[in-house]
């Protein structure tokens, strides 16, 4: 009470000694926070921002006219089925992930010590591996004569050998394998920071384990589970290595028809404009699902 | 102890040195720059051509890969050329050309008066030929129980097993239509009777093709691990892990036989040298060369002919493998691939 009232004394001396003080003191607070967040801007001014201008402007640049690419794309048949085949890839792998990622969050929430580091290494371990290495890992492993074939197999499981590759099913294993992390480091810290008493306490008042847990912890980790969920799901969408190497024909991604009108077709206002298209998707999607989440809320869950 | 401080000395005392010893005599700062598909060609390219021209014109020849004809338009469009010459396939010349990317073919420089016109175009030059053949699993097809047709690839039911194709509309056209009975010299032109005809008999092997590869170390890879039996591939490729004793191998009948071209980017400063190298390729000496490294084939039939009966057997361009091959128009591919290329993608989705 004392302080307040001294601290609004100051304030009073302060703005008759003049405004200009007050101002200078905003100027240099604008300064600081100019000098904080510069560097970060100039980047993405320059690294981001700039580049995304030249490549709306690129699929726009078609010979015949501006929209002609957007319009080429929206009206192919064969186009609209990558796209759909992506969005519904990207968002079962982000499915698949979290639920993998849940009971595994947990269980790293749980250790403590020595064993927590060690299971935190084998999560972060894989990221370090370039991608490429992974996915071929993958093609050696799961191939028609591969060791989880052989293994199957010997253990009189199967008859003849699973085809895991180049199907659906080799580029979920892959995927989500790859994505698997971003799921469960979301999750983990929300499950790390759920308040441990609250659990007690609604133990305590007579809940049966499963009241506690759909009551109180699931709600609690939910933000975690939606912030992983949405980061598998947006990287998903711009996967190339592992469906392209995993996946048949069928299982072609937006990424891989750019790729194509890039390096093989060389038609880049349409590549452009493919890009375009998915980020529209992604943003459309994106504002419907913010009347569901609070989707700030959830990518700064801490 | 690698310290933040002793980091900044490093990159300091490097970028340093990277000015006060950069080799003179380097346009751009950096040597001529050769970029090949890589694998079994880029080897070849290097030893026959690139090591010998570079000491014959005292130049430093940087070989990298794999080539990318998006990188090429990148490069040119920016005006920041950084490969002077390029191995590319054949349709590119054509791709190339017509969207302004490639210098065009110096003949005051270029002698190709012992040549073969077909190899000669005036943004480009074979040097090497090559084939998309019929590979296949020796363990599951022994010797007299082996495919040698398109027919045979397609008879699922004599020829058990997963296929592999190429993942573009090109050399499945031509395979198709060979399956289909089309005799070789009547694949081309492209008419649309034979691009339907194509299309019908790719659905009929659709359900036994179990890759559409893109890249070319993969049908052999495949075959190897016996996850295909039988799959197109690219010749060189095929001889290259016939050479590591893998249970791989060719034939030659219907073969879809091709050139290597190369193209030399618009803007490169190594202009000249470019087409000197391009000159020395096709010079006799040069496809000689290529002959003991049994992988690509001579352009010149006058160096093809000096090839020893073992050598003949490996190479395309050996009239005794010439008589039975489809030779790849890439003017007509250039041409197909565009118009169908929608058509192609709802192949695939399919």
């Amino acid at each position: 009470m004392v302080e307040g009232s001294l601290g609004n004394w100051r304030l009073a001396r302060q703005s008759t000694a003049g405004s200009a003080t007050i101002r200078s003191q905003r100027l240099g607070q604008i300064c600081v926070t100019g000098a904080l967040l510069g560097p970060v801007l100039i980047f993405l001014a320059t690294c981001f921002i700039a580049p995304l201008g030249e490549l709306l402007s690129l699929s726009f640049s078609s010979s015949a006219g501006p929209l002609a690419s957007y319009r080429e794309i929206a009206a192919s048949g064969v186009y609209r089925q990558v796209f759909t085949n992506t969005l519904i890839l990207a968002f079962n792998v982000a499915l698949i992930a979290c639920l993998l990622a849940y009971p595994t969050a947990y269980m790293l929430s749980r250790l403590r010590g020595f064993a927590l580091s060690v299971a935190l290494w084998c999560v972060l371990f894989p990221l370090w591996i370039s991608v490429l290495v992974r996915t071929f890992a993958w093609i050696l492993l799961l191939g028609e004569n591969g060791p989880v074939n052989r293994i199957l197999m010997s253990g009189d499981l199967i008859s003849r050998p699973i085809s895991f590759l180049f199907n659906s099913t080799g580029v979920y294993i892959g995927m989500v394998h790859v994505l698997l992390p971003y799921a469960l480091l979301p999750i983990y810290t929300a499950m790390r920071n759920v308040d441990q008493p609250l659990l007690l306490a609604s133990d305590g008042l007579g809940a049966s384990p499963f009241q506690t847990f759909a009551r109180i912890y699931l709600p609690l980790t939910m933000p975690g589970v939606a912030a992983g969920f949405l980061l598998v799901f947006l990287l998903a969408l711009g996967f190339y290595i592992t469906p392209a190497m995993l996946g048949g024909m069928k299982n072609m991604t937006v990424a891989m028809l750019i790729d194509l009108f890039v390096t093989e077709q060389l038609v880049w206002p349409l590549a452009a404009a493919g890009a375009f298209w998915l980020l529209l998707l992604v943003l459309l999607l994106l504002l419907v699902a913010s009347r569901f989440v609070n989707l700030t809320a959830t990518v700064a869950a801490r | 102890m690698l310290t933040r401080r002793r980091i900044l000395q490093l990159l300091g005392a490097s970028s340093a040195a990277g000015i006060l010893g950069s080799p003179r005599g380097f346009a751009q700062g950096r040597p001529f720059t050769f970029c090949s598909f890589g694998g079994a060609l880029s080897a070849t390219e290097k030893a026959a051509f690139m090591d010998p021209a570079g000491a014959k014109f005292g130049a430093q020849i940087a070989n990298v890969s794999p080539t990318n004809y998006a990188k090429i338009k990148a490069m040119v469009e920016a005006k920041a050329v950084e490969w002077d010459l390029v191995d590319v396939g054949g349709q590119f010349i054509y791709q190339g050309s017509e969207q302004g990317l490639l210098e065009k073919m110096d003949f005051s420089i270029i002698d190709t008066k012992h040549m073969n016109k077909a190899w000669i175009t005036d943004y480009g030059v074979f040097t090497s030929t090559g084939a998309t053949v019929i590979a296949y699993n020796t363990d599951k097809f022994p010797e007299g129980k082996a495919p040698t047709s398109w027919k045979d690839f397609w008879n699922v039911k004599d020829f058990p097993g997963p296929r592999s194709l190429y993942s573009r509309f090109y050399y499945n056209y031509e395979a198709a239509l060979m399956a289909a009975g089309v005799a070789r010299d009547q694949i081309y032109p492209a008419t649309d009777e034979k691009v339907k005809l194509a299309f019908d008999k790719l659905r009929e092997i659709k359900p036994h093709v179990k890759v559409w590869w893109t890249a070319g170390a993969q049908p052999v890879q495949l075959l190897s691990t016996g996850e295909v039996t039988m799959a197109s591939a690219w010749s060189g490729r095929v001889l290259d892990v016939i050479k590591d004793k893998a249970p791989v191998t060719l034939t030659y009948k219907d073969a879809i036989a091709w050139g290597n071209a190369f193209i030399v980017p618009k803007g490169t400063p190594y202009r000249e040298l470019a087409m000197k190298v391009i000159n020395y390729a096709i010079t006799e000496a040069a496809q000689e060369a290529l002959l003991p490294l049994g992988t690509y084939g001579p352009v010149l039939a006058s160096a093809a002919e000096k090839a020893t009966p073992e050598q003949a057997k490996l190479y395309v361009s050996h009239p005794s493998n010439f008589k039975d091959s489809c030779i790849f128009s890439d003017e007509q591919v250039a041409k197909y691939v565009t118009k169908y290329e929608d058509e192609w993608k709802k192949f695939q989705l399919a």
